[in-house]
């Protein structure tokens, strides 16, 4: 499990692409909750979430499925948690979701990696270039 | 030699790039891209020149057409910053442009004319709000002008808590 997490537009996509040599055909977008087993890569991991909030289904377990049943996959999320908490209810459920999800996500990842402007940093796991 | 400050809002990346040019007297520019519109300009432009004060710092206001400053040689300019540069760029007269062709051009050309370039920039995508068409538009625009930015940056730093986290390049002597 690889974990990539980044602000929106920071270049995350692009740089799994590049760098793990995916095509767009790897990357699973988070439109689907289905075929997650086999993916390469999730992208949109936060609208996964989101989905998975509205239709009352349980995100933690749905991420502890995901690290059981595709154990390599790379998950791409957005940090979506550093802002004011927001008064709507389901809003700030989608943040406790993403938050605890990414949490789980790292915990398990053998490598994380935080894109900022474009630049990858490990932040858990062996440097990128060793 | 070129260097972007990243970081969320009032975390110290202004401070710290006024540190990073202590040592240079002579031709030091600061480039101030804030419209001085509402209170909130005028109270964040009043902090920013009390900071400044007896730092020689020539202030030079342009609000947009960064490359239209006169500079002599050898100077160094802190641009501050590329947030309300991007804004003024793109929100002109009730239309949007899109800036990020035009405002690294304009850095290119300001990088080639100085000694020192130091950008303050910031971070605004990471709150996961869904804010209108236009903001969003600002909102991707800024990721795009970070990531372009920092492709031609000699050094990239990330201001966390007023602690400099390099995550490109190295912080100059």
């Amino acid at each position: 499990m690889i974990l990539v997490i980044g602000g929106t537009c920071a270049g995350k996509t692009e740089f799994v692409k590049k760098y793990f040599r995916l095509s767009d055909a790897d990357i699973l977008d988070a439109s689907e909750t289905e075929n997650f087993q086999n993916a390469k890569c999730i992208r949109n991991y936060h609208i996964l979430i989101q989905k998975l909030c509205k239709e009352n289904a349980d995100p933690l377990a749905f991420t502890e499925r995901l690290i059981q049943e595709n154990p390599d996959c790379i998950v791409i999320t957005n940090e979506i948690g550093c802002g004011i908490i927001p008064l709507e209810k389901s809003e700030r459920f989608w943040r406790e979701a993403c938050g605890k999800s990414s949490c789980l996500l790292a915990e398990r990842a053998e490598k994380v990696i935080r894109i900022i402007c474009g630049i990858p940093a490990v932040i858990k796991g062996e440097c990128l270039w060793s | 030699m070129m260097i972007l400050i990243t970081g969320g809002s009032k975390c110290g990346k202004s401070s710290f790039a006024e540190k990073l040019l202590q040592n240079i007297s002579e031709n030091k520019y600061y480039l101030a891209t804030m419209k001085p519109f509402g209170e909130d300009a005028h109270q964040a432009i009043t902090r920013h020149q009390e900071m400044r004060r007896n730092k020689n710092f020539i202030t030079i206001e342009q609000y947009t057409d960064i490359d239209k400053i006169n500079l002599p040689e050898h100077s160094a300019v802190l641009l501050e910053c590329m947030g309300n540069l991007c804004a003024n760029e793109m929100f002109q007269e009730d239309k949007i442009f899109y800036p990020v062709e035009k405002i690294i051009k304009n850095l290119n050309f300001l990088h080639a004319m100085t000694d020192m370039l130091v950008i303050v920039t910031n971070e605004v995508g990471m709150d996961g709000i869904s804010y209108s068409a236009e903001t969003m538009q600002y909102i991707s625009a800024m990721a795009e002008l970070n990531q372009k930015t920092a492709q031609i940056a000699d050094t990239v730093i990330e201001c966390v808590c007023g602690i400099p986290l390099v995550i490109k390049g190295e912080i100059p002597c």
